[in-house]
């Protein structure tokens, strides 16, 4: 009986041992049946998913595990976290413009793409979409998949209740066209709110990302390292603008995201609509919806600029790097790029792929010729050099204090700059 | 284990033997008979310490290694800077704010959660119909995943368009900025916490008011104690380690909440203005999205020694009610003749 309990326990000890074991063996590419598995990450609404199907079909030794991740926010915590345990990346993961930079700090962790032939394709790509990409040792680590031109989505409806004009082409004149302003559309504003008594924006958080993108150096000079912040006048003076409209009323005091009971409550009359923005729009309604009421128009306050952007990297603890960087390659490649768009809104950033959408209408969004549309919202419209602390500076330094402008707790520009200077300080100086 | 008797004892007929020759003799079966008596209690319990030594001592070392260099989290690590990563998250304002957030949150669910357990744990203790189904039935929230029950409240109490907000709106009152204000972020998360934990805690109080003999009750009840007597007077004196145990089990739980408040604005680290961040969400936050892993390892640390300290409290305390609470058991001297007489059962 004894010697029982001896091998009893030592049977014990070791099943132990097993499932400590096999908890810790990654369990990557399976291959029953000769089956290769890529496992793909994505977030947000980038479309990617339109082609997974088309891919599968046509490689039928492929098989394709996707994840997409709610927001850009989850996805790079997700990838931060997965580079630092030096383990556990997705083959192909989706990396957005604001945190590119950092990724780039340790672009090690992703494939050199040119080793997958990249340059033999790279001028399918928007010049400066393909040197994004690409780090401080000529490594190409992202393959560019979509831009962030930005176009103004308003609700058509409410603007013709509101006596503003309501078609596209005269709302962007209206607003002013080519030379809109964003006192003018400020002053639009406080004409909607007068005439509706409703709210014209539901968070000035996206017209202020728009605002940042727009100037030449953002939060960090062009070297991509020096803060622009303290000191920076214009900066600043768009924060004063800020503040008067929304002490005008022209807020809904909503969260920046997930505000769609208020959309369908007409609660607000605009969204600042970079290309990925339109399936989040879309998003905030049943799937099929066409009588929303939202409309979009070519116009952007301040001039045109690029806002976000996205690029498919392979990572570099992949177990089947050349199959990976394939199915990448072939997912930024134009006529995916344009199924994508088709299906979610994030604008090609293949010269190809924008021609093959050309024509492209949006239901959702009344019919507006989307296509066209992001096509002169992009025209010489170079992305502006992000800084490591990027998306943490808008995130974490005038986020909050855009949360309290929207609660009207602060009325004031100037109280407004040096509550965001004080994060600053705290968050990254 | 009758075997093993025959090992230690030398046998009667040759008491001139040493044991340790007598062992020589053994035979196979005895060795290995005697090995497992030595040895199998080490390797009973051996799984658990290498585990723990595995996924908690090593853990624990190596964060004190990372908190004392410059450590980034991709780059990986960088100087030596001895302290300055745990001064500089003590001067962090970021820092107390999630300190006071935590220790807040944590009132707002343990003060109450314990109070309703310890009711329900009573209750139950009654002569129910169908026991089996009330147990069960208060311990269903805790078999909710805690992602899940942070998702609903999330819904539950979204400032716009949760039910709260229509209930408040039904009675024509102001609508609470749930994910605003701080102390309304801190009691929809608490109640999170409470929903979950309240059934658990229960449970463990009612398992401890069970093993109070009944005929404490019965002799308090014949000496014509009521209830809510008898409740306070035995019920809760005689609950007060489990109590302890609870208490001390919540406050460590408390102390490191990260899901609850994460989900509540799974895009903020805690609210957009820090409301309700957390210690661990703190942390959380220095660790991916600002990538400094030196003082995201300090802070876990801090929060270790923080967390060490509040169990020392609490252990004191329950040391000096223990201490204080030995008087009033002696003093009512009617009492002791029927608790004698119970402990002596029928003999009397």
């Amino acid at each position: 009986m004894s010697s029982r309990r001896a091998i009893t326990a030592s049977i014990a000890g070791a099943a132990v041992f097993a499932i400590v074991a096999t908890g810790c063996s990654a369990s990557a590419g399976g291959s029953d049946d000769g089956k290769i598995t890529l496992s793909v990450t994505t977030f947000g609404t980038m479309g990617v998913d339109a082609n997974y199907t088309k891919y599968m079909e046509e490689n039928p030794n492929i098989v394709i595990e996707a994840t997409n991740l709610e927001g850009g926010g989850a996805a790079r915590d997700d990838a931060y976290a997965k580079i630092a345990a030096g383990t556990g990346l997705s083959d192909v993961v989706a990396i957005e413009e604001g945190w590119l930079g950092t990724i780039q700090e340790v672009s090690g962790s992703f494939v050199d793409l040119r080793d997958y032939g990249i340059e033999d394709v790279a001028d399918e790509w928007l010049d400066w979409k393909y040197k994004q990409g690409t780090d401080a040792d000529g490594r190409v680590i992202g393959a560019g998949l979509d831009i962030g031109p930005q176009g103004l989505c308003y609700r058509g409806d409410l603007f013709e209740a509101a006596g503003l004009p309501s078609e596209r082409t005269e709302v962007a004149e209206y607003f002013g066209g080519d030379d809109a302003t964003w006192e003018r559309f400020y002053e639009v504003g406080a004409e909607y709110v007068a005439a509706s008594d409703k709210a014209f924006y539901h968070s000035p958080r996206f017209f202020w990302n728009s605002f940042v993108n727009q100037q030449e150096e953002g939060y960090y000079k062009s070297d991509g390292e020096t803060l622009n912040i303290e000191g920076n006048d214009v900066l600043k003076d768009q924060l004063a603008l800020v503040v008067e409209a929304e002490n005008a009323g022209l807020g809904a005091g909503l969260p920046g995201w997930d505000v769609g009971p208020q959309a369908k409550a007409g609660d607000y009359a605009t969204y600042m609509c970079p290309s990925w923005m339109l399936g989040i729009v879309q998003g905030y309604y049943d799937e099929g919806t066409t009588d929303s009421g939202w409309d979009f128009a070519d116009v952007l306050p301040g001039g045109a600029a690029n806002w976000g952007g996205a690029f498919l990297g392979v990572s570099e603890s992949s177990e089947h790097k050349e199959e990976a960087a394939a199915l990448a390659l072939w997912l930024a490649a134009p006529a995916q790029q344009a199924a994508s768009f088709e299906l979610a809104g994030p604008f090609p950033s293949t010269i190809e792929g924008q021609a093959l959408v050309a024509d492209s209408t949006n239901e959702f969004f009344n019919n507006a010729p989307v296509g066209e549309i992001f096509r002169a919202r992009s025209e010489g419209v170079i992305a502006q050099v992000k800084g490591p602390e990027d998306s943490n500076i808008q995130d974490n330094v005038f986020g909050p204090v855009f949360d309290r402008i929207g609660q009207g707790e602060i009325t004031d520009g100037d109280v407004a700059w040096d509550e965001a200077m004080v994060l600053l300080d705290q968050l990254v100086g | 284990m009758s075997s093993t008797s025959t090992i230690t004892t030398p046998s009667p007929t040759s008491p001139s033997r040493k044991p340790t020759r007598a062992r020589s003799d053994l035979t196979f079966k005895q060795k290995l008979s005697h090995f497992d008596h030595k040895a199998s209690p080490f390797l009973y319990i051996a799984p658990f310490f290498i585990l723990f030594a595995l996924i908690g001592i090593f853990p624990i070392a190596y964060t004190l290694n990372v908190s004392l260099y410059d450590w980034h989290l991709l780059k990986g690590q960088g100087d030596w800077v001895g302290l300055a990563n745990y001064t500089s998250v003590l001067s962090d304002p970021f820092f107390w704010n999630a300190f006071g957030n935590t220790v807040s949150i944590f009132l707002l669910s343990a003060v109450p959660q314990l109070l309703f357990a310890t009711v329900i744990a009573a209750l139950l203790d009654q002569a129910l119909r169908a026991k089996t189904f009330w147990r069960m039935s208060i311990l269903l929230p805790y078999i909710v995943a805690p992602v899940a029950v942070a998702v609903i409240f999330a819904q539950v109490f979204n400032q716009y368009t949760g039910p709260v907000a229509g209930l408040l709106n039904l009675f024509g009152l102001e609508p609470i900025r749930w994910a605003f204000d701080v102390l309304p972020s801190h009691i929809a998360i608490a109640s999170m916490v409470n929903w979950r934990w309240t059934g658990y805690n229960a449970l463990i109080l009612l398992a401890a008011m069970q093993a109070i003999p009944r005929d404490v009750y019965e002799s308090a009840a014949l000496d014509g104690a009521n209830k809510v007597r008898r409740f306070w007077a035995i019920t809760v004196p005689m609950i007060r380690p489990t109590m302890i145990f609870v208490v001390i089990t919540s406050t460590i739980g408390g102390l490191q909440i990260f899901t609850e408040p994460k989900l509540f604005d799974g895009r903020t680290n805690g609210g957009g203005g820090r409301q309700f961040q957390t210690i661990v969400l703190y942390l959380y936050e220095l660790a991916f999205p600002r990538r400094d892993f030196g003082r995201a390892a300090a802070t876990a640390w801090i929060l270790f020694l923080i967390i060490i300290l509040a169990g020392l409290a609490n252990y004191a305390i329950a040391r000096a009610i223990r201490t204080n609470d030995i008087k009033p058991v002696k003093i009512p001297a009617a009492k002791r003749p029927y608790v004698t007489r119970s402990i002596n059962g029928g003999r009397k």
